[in-house]
């Protein structure tokens, strides 16, 4: 029982971070029908960022919130200066932008703050200590039912519930939210009762990257080392989170993002000798493979007429 | 004179520029591996195994519209066919490659199953899992006994004799001694080999009546089951085609560099998107495309990789790079990559057609078939 | 007084020129009626008026010129589309979808909460389904949906482009009473494009006959009705 609350909460906080990725997939995905290849690295640069500010000496608190606003101005950037006008061309063109920002975000992590370890190919790793958010020390944790549960594991939870809370909230009860959501829902008609849709969509790569960035900070805290591989299995975990949860459902992508942390953890830790620490990926692309296959739309997905 | 000037399909002076064309890549081919530094001939080399798994990805996304961004994971296939049967079983490498593209075709036409209900960036996402999933299958507890596990294995390649060097296929020695004592060029002429398969392959679907079932498909599903092209079987075969052709130049790695590991860059992910960025930096859904994304890419990486250094990069572009000390090369080509969809969507191929038609135009002959072939390749400088 | 005042307006999609220089006049209370055949241009005229298309030519709305100034600008000096096939926000609620038509107002939550009461009692249907997913709805009531939508701005002139599409009969007529006991109750003036003629005419101020991008007749409902050719040539009856 200790060991499965144990795994449980494991799960979870892993999950959490999963989640959080994934609620950025999802918030671009509504807003605009792209799957945003570049999430992950969108959130390793401002996680990056965010070790510099440390390394200059600002706290971890306000570290962690100038990473999230380098976040925004990066993915809004990006939504202006390279998605909104390559998605006039093809869904096609978008999708190799992104994979061209994925790649050159990824060679701009080992150029700036990567060092000479690195190989020419830029997919090398630089290890560094990383100042946790939560406090992580051998001794931070407390018992409930025999299980020993980390205190960073307990506020990465409360971390995700509010932040997924807040989306929430500005989802369904605010004005941009509901800009947002119509933007999603028909955009030409967004128009026509006087939406900036431009300005929404903008603000929406820029909500997406910076809570993506927040994930990025609480992953490499939990990792305590940041290297440029980082985000490639998060990003599949995130993004197995969103297509179990739907691809349109922000409250879908943390229940599928807890979901895929805790089965990860259970199957790992209950099947080791089959699955172990490095089939992990493989649970994530059986999620992945079976939710598209049987149920497109996801859990809490609404289907719509494919797109591409 | 003005431009441009129009040449008559199949007149005079378009033959002369076919064969023209022909005659320089020829030459080019036969200056490499002889003439050529060892650097040279290594880069080439490199470059070829590209040039095929590229090509290999076209096949599927340009006349299929499919996206895979697992390809990294059937160069793997080959890279570990060969591996294994070389060093477990005691198999002529040789023997491996028509293996690797059976054990491939098969992996491939498993995974085009779910791929007929998946679409577009979905597609992208599952093989994009496929290529993370590899190199952890590969480093399973479970297949140690074969793969070895994270370790890799060693002794992949041919077991020369020092002394006498002779590529021999079943005591047959069909490319001859072309540089004394140097095993480089053997490996040059194989990698040759295999992009002229693929490219025949990929050229004789592209032309066949299959190949026009093909682009059907890509322009809309729909129509072409209306039309009764039949999408599964023709799916599934392009992409177990696919997938065979990207482990060719799998086990020709395997083979070059007598070891292998499950972490080294064109089995992962970043594998993947190399082949990805080579393709459509080349100009997608063209024949030509990946074999000029591939020189391409492979001379910027080379050209670059001593920039680490600041010392090294020529003094232009000195104060653009020598504030980091990371190789520049893969950041460029993303860059070129993203600047390349705003202006010229369909790379470089498609850069050379606009250029070519404001100088010459090729007048199809009026009841034949229009033939607009610019095959040249830019030659690769060291 | 003349309300909305276009000359020589012109639009198109890319390379395209739909609409070749319009001249058109909306005045204060009037419901003036567009008719033509598809591809005329009707839904051009309209998209360009609401500022989503690129259009070029003098465009005024009470008095100020509005031809540089984007949608939402449009919709806070009072222009509102109806757009064709309704246009509304499948995905949201009825009353979300209200709430998206007051997007460009500032005047609190409580005013438009009012208003959405108010356009509940003229749309007594739309408040059964309050909580209902737009893309639920009948066709019809999706109409009406659009409607209110448009009203939530607060508009002073409101563009229906084809409301009666895909209608039965008995419920276009419905939505034509509707729209003119808008205009006789709120003052609201309309412009209504049409190819069902029958039906709108008799409730038009004036008509525009359009043709390939141009206008090709204009007049009162009477005289339009009046011309034998044109009547023959173009409504039909």
């Amino acid at each position: 029982m200790a060991l499965f609350l144990q795994r449980l909460v494991d799960g979870l906080s892993e999950g959490s971070i999963y989640a959080l990725l994934a609620l950025g997939l999802v918030i671009i995905y509504r807003g605009t029908g792209h799957l945003n290849f570049a999430q992950g690295e969108m959130a390793l640069f401002s996680t990056y960022a965010v070790y510099q500010f440390g390394e200059w000496g600002v706290p971890i608190g306000l570290a962690v919130l100038m990473g999230m606003a380098v976040g925004f101005v990066l993915g809004a950037g990006t939504e202006v200066v390279l998605v909104r006008p390559i998605s006039r061309k093809s869904p096609f063109a978008v999708f190799i932008v992104t994979i061209g920002l994925f790649q050159f975000l990824n060679w701009l992590d080992g150029a700036l703050w990567g060092g000479q370890q690195l190989p020419s190919s830029a997919m090398g790793s630089k290890q560094g200590k990383f100042p946790s958010l939560f406090p992580n020390n051998p001794t931070d944790y407390f018992n409930v039912f025999g299980a020993a549960i980390k205190w960073q594991s307990f506020w990465m939870l409360v971390l995700v519930l509010v932040i997924g809370g807040g989306l929430y909230v500005m989802f369904n009860y605010t004005k941009l939210g509901l800009a947002m959501r119509a933007v999603a829902s028909n955009s030409e008609s967004s128009k026509l009762v006087g939406i900036r849709t431009g300005t929404v969509l903008m603000v929406s790569w820029g909500i997406a990257a910076a809570v993506g960035a927040l994930g990025g900070v609480v992953y490499a805290g939990l990792t305590t080392n940041v290297n440029q591989s980082l985000m490639f299995s998060v990003f599949i975990y995130a993004a197995a989170a969103a297509t179990l949860g739907g691809f349109d459902s922000p409250g879908g992508a943390v229940v599928g993002g807890l979901a895929i942390g805790v089965i990860q953890n259970l199957v790992a830790g209950y099947a080791d000798e089959w699955v172990g620490q490095q089939m992990k990926v493989g649970v994530a692309f059986l999620v992945i493979l079976a939710v598209l296959l049987l149920r497109p739309a996801g859990l809490f997905g609404t289907s719509k007429v494919e797109r591409v | 004179m003005s431009l441009p000037i129009h040449l008559r399909s199949g007149g005079l002076p378009s033959w002369a520029i076919r064969v023209g064309a022909t005659l320089s890549v020829a030459g080019l081919l036969l200056w490499i591996p002889t003439h050529g530094s060892d650097s040279l001939i290594d880069t080439c080399t490199t470059a070829t195994m590209l040039m095929a798994a590229a090509m290999s990805l076209n096949l599927l996304l340009g006349f299929t519209g499919q996206i895979s961004l697992g390809h990294s994971a059937f160069f793997g296939i080959g890279v570990y066919t060969t591996a294994i049967g070389v060093t477990r079983w005691g198999w002529s490498p040789f023997v491996t490659l028509p293996v690797a593209f059976a054990v491939a075709f098969v992996v491939g036409v498993l995974v085009s199953l779910p791929a007929l209900r998946i679409k577009g960036v979905y597609l992208a996402l599952v093989t994009l899992a496929l290529g993370l999933v590899f190199p952890a299958f590969v480093k399973w507890p479970k297949i140690e006994w074969l793969t070895n596990g994270s370790r890799g294995l060693d002794k992949t390649g041919f077991k020369f004799n020092k002394a006498n060097p002779t590529y021999e296929l079943f005591g047959w020695n069909p490319w001859g001694n072309l540089r004394g004592q140097n095993v480089k060029p053997f490996y040059f002429w194989v990698g040759v080999s295999i992009v002229a398969l693929v490219y025949l392959v990929c050229r004789g679907i592209v032309k066949s009546r299959m190949g026009r079932s093909l682009v059907a498909i890509r322009d809309n599903s729909t129509a072409a089951a209306v039309m009764g092209v039949n999408l599964a079987v023709t799916k599934g075969i392009v992409f177990g085609l696919s997938a065979a052709m990207c482990a060719l130049p799998g086990s020709l790695s395997a083979i070059r560099t007598g070891t292998v590991t499950p972490d080294s860059a064109l089995l992962t992910v970043a594998g993947s998107i190399t082949f990805l960025v080579i393709m459509v930096v080349g100009g997608s859904g063209s024949l030509w495309g990946p074999v000029l994304g591939a020189v391409v890419y492979q001379f910027i990486i080379e050209r670059t990789s001593g920039w680490s250094d600041p010392n090294r990069i020529p003094g232009a572009v000195r104060p653009l790079f020598s504030w980091s000390d990371v190789a520049p090369g893969s950041g460029i080509f993303a860059l070129t990559l993203i600047l390349l969809m705003f202006f010229a969507p369909f790379g470089i191929v498609g850069l050379w057609h606009k250029a070519v038609a404001t100088v010459v135009t090729v007048v199809p002959k009026p009841a034949g078939t229009a033939s607009v072939v610019h095959q040249e390749t830019a030659p690769p400088e060291s | 007084m003349t309300l909305l005042s276009a000359r020589g307006l012109t639009a198109g999609y890319g390379p395209l020129k739909v609409l070749e220089g319009i001249d058109l006049d909306v005045n204060e209370g009037e419901i003036v009626v567009m008719l033509g055949a598809n591809g005329a241009g009707k839904t051009t005229t309209m998209r360009a008026i609401s500022g989503v298309i690129a259009r070029h030519g003098e465009i005024t709305f009470g008095g100020h010129n509005i031809q540089k100034v984007g949608p939402d600008a449009i919709v806070r000096a009072g222009i509102v589309q109806v757009p064709q096939g309704r246009g509304t926000f499948p995905e949201l609620s009825v009353e979300d979808n209200m709430r998206a038509g007051a997007y460009v107002r500032r005047d609190g939550s409580g005013a438009v909460q009012a208003d959405i009461a108010k356009w509940f009692e003229l749309f007594p249907r739309l408040a059964e389904r309050r909580t209902q997913r737009a893309g639920s709805l009948s066709g019809g009531e999706q109409q009406m949906l659009a409607i209110a939508r448009a009203l939530m701005s607060r508009p002073r002139l409101l563009l229906c482009d084809e409301p009666s599409m895909g209608l039965a009969p008995l419920i276009t007529q419905e939505l034509f009473q509707i729209i003119e006991r808008l205009n006789r109750d709120e003052g609201l003036s309309v412009l209504l494009v049409e190819q069902n003629a029958n039906l709108a005419m008799h409730m038009a101020s004036r008509v525009y006959l359009l043709e390939t991008g141009r206008i090709v007749a204009s007049g009162t409902a009477a005289e339009i009705g009046a011309d034998d050719t044109i009547r023959k040539a173009y409504l039909g009856f």
